[in-house]
């Protein structure tokens, strides 16, 4: 055989590797979860966790499915604004007089994931304020939020 | 008759030391082959009919490439590539578009003895691009937050990356090659951007990537030189 029949060969074989679709199979969305943790009595005997949902001031729906870690406790993941490098998120509970609010100030990075994907937006938490009226402490365990890895904040109660 | 033994023996050495001494020069040691310096036999322009293929699977993006490579004695050659680089995406959620150029530099090495004129062998390129890209139309489909557009101004890039091939060349028509090789590209620095990850640079592949794998399958018209040696 010729030297150059094997490079013809060797061309068949690697155009196979051309072919694409134009579907998304990959994960493009970035999830912070928030972790709940109740320790005061006054919060426990209203049913707080059972009864809890967040919402933004943005949005126009609210979240009250909650899910549970490995330790057990509460969590309830979402996305923060891909728009804007301040998410405010609303805590509240049904027989709660009062709400809290957080404040969640991140950078954002833009990365072009694929053609058929397009963009996906990571986040890195700087800073989250907070008030007082139920929230006790916060906790940052994860700062970065990616389509791989979530992001996670404890709450305290 | 001691004399005698002694002259004898005297000449026996001597006799033996002569011989011995035309033995080594003609046989006890192999003769020194004399190196072959190396001569410019040639000139190669090559276009890289691979980046074709964009047309059918990769219609947003428009390239090309060409290679000079300077042939010497067959067994090194000296190479240089270049092109440019084009991408246009249009979807429903985001545009996308850059636009660059890159050179790559550096040597390739001939393992072949058997086919002269051919080639079977490693290279190895130091490459750089220069590249600029932007995005408009930005939107991010989630159930909560109101879809809104986002737009990202033009940013340039200067990256630099270490690339090692392994190919072949086969002469088809006379000074008429056809060669393919496979590569794998290293970034080495300007690849990331913290806001804004640029993705195709050109040249390099994709920039999220530190280590891109490749293929190129060029035609090369070989013009001679040093027809009489």
């Amino acid at each position: 055989m010729r030297f150059s029949t094997y490079i013809f060969i060797f061309l068949m074989f690697f155009s196979v590797f051309s072919c694409s679709d134009d579907v998304c199979n990959e994960e493009t969305e970035s999830t912070l979860n928030l972790v709940f943790i109740v320790n005061d009595t006054s919060l426990t005997n209203i049913d707080f966790i059972d009864n809890l949902s967040i919402y933004s001031p943005e949005w126009t729906d609210s979240i009250h499915f909650l899910d549970e870690n490995e330790s057990g406790d509460a969590v309830l993941g979402f996305m923060l604004s891909p728009y804007s490098d301040t998410s405010e998120i609303i805590i509240t509970s049904k027989n709660a007089t009062e709400k809290d609010t957080l404040i969640i100030l991140t950078q954002r990075e833009q990365i072009f994931l694929s053609k058929e994907c397009g963009f996906i937006m990571d986040f890195l938490i700087d800073t989250v304020l907070f008030t007082l009226n139920y929230i006790d402490s916060i906790e940052i365990n994860e700062d970065e939020i990616t389509t791989a890895k979530n992001g996670e904040i404890q709450l305290y109660f | 008759m001691v004399r005698f033994s002694y002259i004898f023996s005297l000449s026996l050495l001597l006799f033996f030391s002569i011989y011995s001494y035309g033995q080594d020069k003609d046989s006890l040691y192999a003769p020194i082959k004399e190196k072959e310096p190396l001569v410019l036999k040639g000139m190669k322009v090559g276009i890289n009919v691979g980046r074709f293929s964009d047309y059918l699977f990769k219609p947003e993006r428009t390239s090309y490439e060409a290679s000079f490579d300077f042939n010497l004695s067959n067994r090194y050659f000296g190479v240089i590539e270049g092109g440019l680089s084009e991408t246009n995406i249009k979807k429903d959620n985001y545009q996308y578009s850059s636009e660059g150029t890159f050179v790559k530099a550096g040597v390739d090495f001939n393992m072949l003895k058997k086919y002269p004129s051919d080639y079977f062998g490693i290279g190895v390129r130091l490459g750089r691009a220069a590249f600029k890209h932007s995005a408009s139309n930005l939107t991010y489909e989630n159930i909560h937050w109101p879809t809104q557009s986002l737009s990202i101004d033009s940013k340039s890039y200067t990256t630099y990356w270490l690339e090692v091939s392994l190919g072949i060349k086969g002469e088809l028509l006379k000074n008429v090659y056809f060669g393919w090789s496979a590569l794998v590209r290293v970034g080495i620095s300007g690849r990331k951007d913290e806001q804004f990850q640029p993705f195709n640079i050109p040249g390099f592949g994709k920039g999220t990537s530190a280590v891109n794998l490749g293929a190129n399958y060029y035609i090369y018209y070989q013009i001679p030189f040093n027809k009489n040696k």
